[in-house]
Formats: C-alpha cells, structure tokens, sequence
C-alpha cells in the first residue's frame, strides 16, 4: 500500500447507552464519519435491560478526545469511559 | 384523545402557532386534528420548503420551527432542511408520519427507514412505540432542538401510534437543571484576563453562538471595556453595534481585507461561539500564525478539534464575557487596525450604465425598512449581501452558511415573514438558486405574504462560473442560464407583480416602487456576468493571500 506508515493508536471505550439498536448504530456512523477506524466491539444488554454495556476499540492517529467528545453528545450516550491507550504499536 | 391530537395539543403547549408542512397518507391523522385548530398551518409546496421556512422561522424570531411531512417521500424530501438546520445549529423539530407498526421493515408503501436516514443530519431523532411514550418524547424533541447547541429533532410517528388513544397530562415543570456556577471557571477566567492583559494586539473572533446564547449586549458591553477589534463570521454579522469603530467586517474566503490582515496579525484571538471552519480559516495551518487562543463555546466537541486553545471555557457566554473583561493597552494596535480599515474600505464607482450588485446592494440595505430581514441564497449575490448590506441583529440576516445550500432563501424569507409579521421580509437570490425552490410562489400567494424578491440575474451560476474562470482554465462547463425563463412573468403567473432593470439610474425608483407596493413583489436585475466576487481567498492559501480585482478603498 502506498499509505504513509503513521503511528497510530489503539483506544478501548466502555459504553453504556439506551437500549436501543438505533444506539449502535449512531456509536458506529460517528466512529466512522470521525476518522475512527473499528478494531473491536462487543456488547450485552445490561443486567436489567435498561440499556446496553458496548466495548468499543478503535484505531486512529487522531487524538481520541476528538472521538469521545463527540460521542458524549449522543443522547444515546448515558456513560463513557476511555481506558489506558495501548501504546504506538499498530500502524495504519 | 387520539395521539394525533395529543400532538397538535403538545405544539400548542409549546407555543407553537405557526407550522409548515405537507401532508400525506402516513400523517392523515395528524392533518385531521390539524383541521380548525388553533395551529396555522402553512401549506409549502414542497417539503424541503417546508423545512426551510421552518428554519427561517426559527433564525428570524430566536423560537423553534416546526415542520411536517409524510413518510417515505415526504421525509426524504426534508433532509436537505435538516443538514442545513444541523450545521447552522438551528432549532427545528421535524414531526414525520410513517407506516403503520403492523407493517413496519415489510418494504410498505411509502416505507423508507427515516430514523435510519436522519442519523447523520440531525441533533438527534426519535421513533415513537407506543402512544403512552408521545408526549414525552415531543417534549424531549423540543428542549433538545433548543438546549445547548441548538439542532434539528426528528420525531417519527407510526399511523398506529397517531391513531391510538391516550390521555393528555400537562406538563409538571421539573427545575431546569443551573448551569454551572461561574466559580466553577474561575482558573480559566483568571488566565483569560491574564492573556487579555498581557498581549498587544487581540482580536475578538465572533461566532453565530454569541445571539444564540442572547449574549449581544454583554459582547458590546466587553468590546467596548477592553476596546478590542472585532471580526465576524458569516452568522454573526449584526452581532456587533454599527457604531463600533473597531469592527473590520466578515473574516474568511470573501471576508474584508482588514478583516483577513488583522486577524493574520493578532497575538490572542479570542474566539466567542465560533468553530474554525474552513472557509473562515483559509488554510488552518497558516491561520493567525502568531496568536495564542481563547476559545468559548457550548459545544464541547468544538473545542481544540480544529485549533489548540490555550484557555477554552465551557459555558454560558452571557456570564463569562463579563468575568472575563479585562482592560489592556492596545492603542497602538487599534490605530493599526482603523487604518486597515480605512485603507481597504468598498469601492462602488463602477463603469459604465450596467447595474453593479455591490452598490445595488448597498442601496437596497439603505432603504429598506429599518429592521428587514434579509434572507439570502447560495453564491455569489450571498456574498455580495455578506459584504455590501449592513444588519443591526444576525436574526435579519439568513443566509445558508455551513451547508451552502441553493433554494434556502425564497422558504426562509416566507418563513421569516410569518414570524415577524410586523417586519419586511426581503429575498435577495440568484437566477439560480430561485429555481430550486421557485414553487414556493405558490405559498406567497396563498398567504398573501408580502415578501419582497430582489433576482439578481446574471445568467449564471455564477459563483462556480468564478471558480471555473480562476481554477479550471475558463472552461464554463454547465454554468451557463442564459435560456433563463421571464421572471417578471413568472411571478406574474403566481400574481406578484414585478419589474425589471438593467441600468444603474432605474435602481433607485425600483427599490422605492417594489417597498411602497403593500403586497409580495419580484424585482428582476439584470447584471453583467463578468462580475465576480472581490477579495478572495484561493484554496488552500493563508488569509490574507487574497486576490482582489478592484481596489478596495473608501467610499
Ligand atoms: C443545492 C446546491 N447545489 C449546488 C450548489 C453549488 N453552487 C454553489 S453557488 C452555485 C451557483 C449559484 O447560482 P446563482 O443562484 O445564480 O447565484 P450567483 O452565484 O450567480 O450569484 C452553485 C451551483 C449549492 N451550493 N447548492
Ligand atoms: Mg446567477
């Protein structure tokens, strides 16, 4: 590929949002349309099914405040935790 | 009652008297309770019509606008509406009707999934299950359209849900949660006066989010106390007194020169309710290359996404610009700037008997009625009135800015009318741009709306005709309207009267004929389409890389 090799960055994202599958979906357009590329994701719904416990990875060499501070805007969005980056390892 | 009337009963709860729309099998239900009720709907006559006259409603009087529309085409039909209302962070709410739930996700006449369509240009959007959840969920839509940065909401209505019955409960006021309390930035105040004392040459960069947050009169009161120059965006123009003499105009692609050269200068560019767009920025590397930055906004997202603050405040600015005045010594700097000014003042002593739009402009904004709101379209008329036209609030200039979208004007000078019914409602569109929502006519006449249409008519489109005469070697590739249809005659085909002038000396009895007529009124300009659009900053040039044609200096 002739991409330029730019050190990106792997970031894990815990999510609790509505239960709503519109909620995913709005999670993965601002993932996508954010320059954010998806390493990971998996969900469950939450012990009394008010909502769902999404985990989120993504990949970017963006700064991750710029994918966290649009995703709390979601009305969807009722908790969002960032955990501890994974070093520069991954190249995109 | 039916959830359908339970809906015209919430708008009404709301304030709301005035609603555009279109309806449609999917909405029939909400269309009956509409039938003799107190909510005056207007019929558009198209739905993105509708959407538009609901944002020129909303940008006009500060309230939120309201349209409706069907499912399936009627919804899609609205999308353009809300992009728009989404990146000019308008409050809209959007009510759809949509298929009944029994046969939902079947492929169903008129089925388009609009939840799924709105995704991207809304604030956020609603699908209501059952009829116990309408009420709140229509109250939901209309403080979050409102709240915080303000946005388009879309609430769709299965048939089912519309026609189910259910109890109205009136609202029980819940405390609005407080804003946080001023001493709650007291660390960031207390840098932001630092910086504001300590530079030499600041610059206050002035956003669409300073009238939104009802903050005109604490931005005056701190332009005066700490006596900085001042710029504005394409949504904030009216934001500051026309009595400021340290005020250079809009900044950006067709900004004025003093504008685009101070703020290339400044050492702190204090950035109030404004959100470094591209055609503000020029290239954002070489922006204001030298300035460290004070940022406040509502919008956490906004902050240090295109640009690094080195103070940024989350909040109100209607408390923080008081807390943060603090007075400098700038003399030097505001001479600078009035002698930029001064220098690079408009020109009008154009050539010739052709009519030349920037003075016709500057004519029609001194006679219009005091107070007019002028709505505008997309190219280059819109930046003719950005640049030539002066305005006393942003709300009496609507102009389509982040999405730059043709046929915003003739709907959002209709809605602007049913507003501010004590106000003129003047257009000023382009040949092109009138075309795209042109049935709208149709609404004029029904309502008798005296809305005022100025054409200027250079056979054209013309911006991107300027654009390919600059950039693309001169091949005018599809940019040619020179088959135009007769617009006198076609408004005269929706009973507006009109007139058309093509010389300089016609313009001023025009203008004084087309406001003196008490009903709508079309007046057609004819201009050359050599004009283009003076200064311009080319792609990815820094700001004040400008190319200019004429000099630009005092009138
Ligand atoms: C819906 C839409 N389609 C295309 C464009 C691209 N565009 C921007 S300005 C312009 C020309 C506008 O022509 P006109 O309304 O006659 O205005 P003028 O520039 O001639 O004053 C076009 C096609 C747009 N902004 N919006
Ligand atoms: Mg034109």
């Amino acid at each position: 590929m002739s991409h330029p090799h730019t050190l990106s960055t792997q970031h894990t994202l815990t999510i609790q949002t509505r239960h709503e599958a519109v909620a995913v979906e709005r999670l993965l357009q601002v993932t996508r349309y954010r320059g954010f590329t998806l390493a990971g994701l998996e969900l469950k719904p939450l012990a009394d099914v008010s909502g769902l416990l999404i985990t989120l990875s993504v990949v970017s060499d963006k700064p991750i405040s710029l994918l966290v501070n649009q995703l709390n805007k979601l009305y969807d969005v009722l908790n969002l935790e960032l955990h501890q980056a994974e070093a520069g390892a991954l190249r995109a | 009652m039916t959830g359908a009337e339970l809906v015209v009963k919430l708008l009404t709860e709301h304030g709301v008297h005035s609603v555009f729309g279109y309806p449609g099998g999917a909405i029939m239900p909400i269309y009956d309770a509409l039938y003799q009720s107190p909510v005056k709907h207007y019929l558009c006559r198209h739905e993105q019509g509708g959407g538009f006259s609901a944002i020129g409603y909303a940008r006009a009087s500060g309230q939120t606008g309201v349209c409706l529309a069907t499912s399936g085409p009627g919804a899609t039909n609205l999308i353009t509406a809300l992009a728009d209302a989404l990146l000019d962070s308008v409050p809209v709410v959007a009510i759809t009707g949509q298929v009944s739930q029994a046969v939902a996700g079947t492929d169903a006449f008129q089925e388009v999934d609009v939840l799924g369509l709105s995704l991207t240009c809304t604030k956020h959007s609603f699908y209501v299950r059952a009829v116990a959840d309408l009420a709140d969920t229509l109250r939901e839509a209309f403080a979050l359209a409102q709240s915080g940065r303000p946005g388009p909401v879309l609430v769709d209505i299965p048939k089912d849900v519309q026609l189910a019955q259910v109890d109205y409960q009136p609202l029980h006021l819940t405390a609005a949660s407080a804003a946080p309390e001023l001493s709650h930035f007291a660390e960031q105040i207390a840098s932001a006066r630092t910086l504001l004392q300590q530079a030499a040459k600041p610059m206050a960069y002035i956003g669409g989010g300073v009238h939104m947050a009802d903050a005109l009169p604490e931005l005056n009161a701190f332009l005066t106390a700490t006596g900085m120059p001042s710029v504005t965006t394409l949504k904030a123009m009216g934001s500051v007194e026309k009595t400021n003499p340290l005020y250079l105009g809009m900044l950006g692609m067709h900004g004025t020169q003093a504008a685009n050269i101070a703020v290339q200068q400044t050492d702190l560019l204090v950035c109030l309710g404004a959100r470094f767009d591209d055609r503000v920025t020029g290239n954002l590397k070489k922006f204001a290359p030298e300035a460290k930055v004070i940022h406040i906004d509502i919008d956490p997202a906004e902050i240090n996404k295109l640009r690094f603050a080195d103070v940024a405040m989350l909040g109100d600015l209607k408390a923080l610009l008081p807390a943060m005045t603090a007075a400098g010594n700038y003399a030097d700097w505001q001479t600078h700037c009035a002698t930029l000014k001064a220098q690079h003042g408009w020109r009008y002593d154009h050539p010739g008997e052709r009519i030349y739009a920037p003075l016709l402009l500057k004519q029609l904004s001194e006679r219009m009625p005091d107070n007019s709101v002028v709505s505008c379209d997309v190219g280059q008329h819109q930046m003719w009135v950005a640049q030539h036209m002066r305005f006393n609030s942003p709300r009496n200039h609507l102009s389509s800015g982040g999405l730059g979208t043709m046929g915003f004007g003739l709907p959002a000078a209709i809605g602007a009318k049913i507003s501010r019914p004590q106000d003129t409602s003047v257009l000023v569109t382009g040949d092109g741009s009138f075309m795209m929502n042109v049935q709208e006519l149709a609404t004029i006449k029904r309502f008798r709306l005296p809305v005022k249409i100025v054409v200027i008519d250079n056979q054209r489109l013309g911006m991107v005709k300027q654009w390919q005469q600059l950039f693309f070697a001169g091949r005018y590739s599809e940019t040619d309207l020179s088959d135009n249809p007769d617009f006198v005659s076609l408004a005269a085909a929706f009973a507006i009267p009109g007139h058309s002038i093509s010389h300089k000396d016609e313009v001023e009895s025009a203008l004084d004929a087309m406001f003196s007529w008490p009903g709508p009124y079309l007046l057609h300009v004819r201009i050359d389409e050599t004009d283009n659009v003076w200064p311009l900053v080319p792609p990815g040039a820094a700001n004040h890389d400008m190319m200019t044609d004429l000099p630009q200096w005092e009138e």
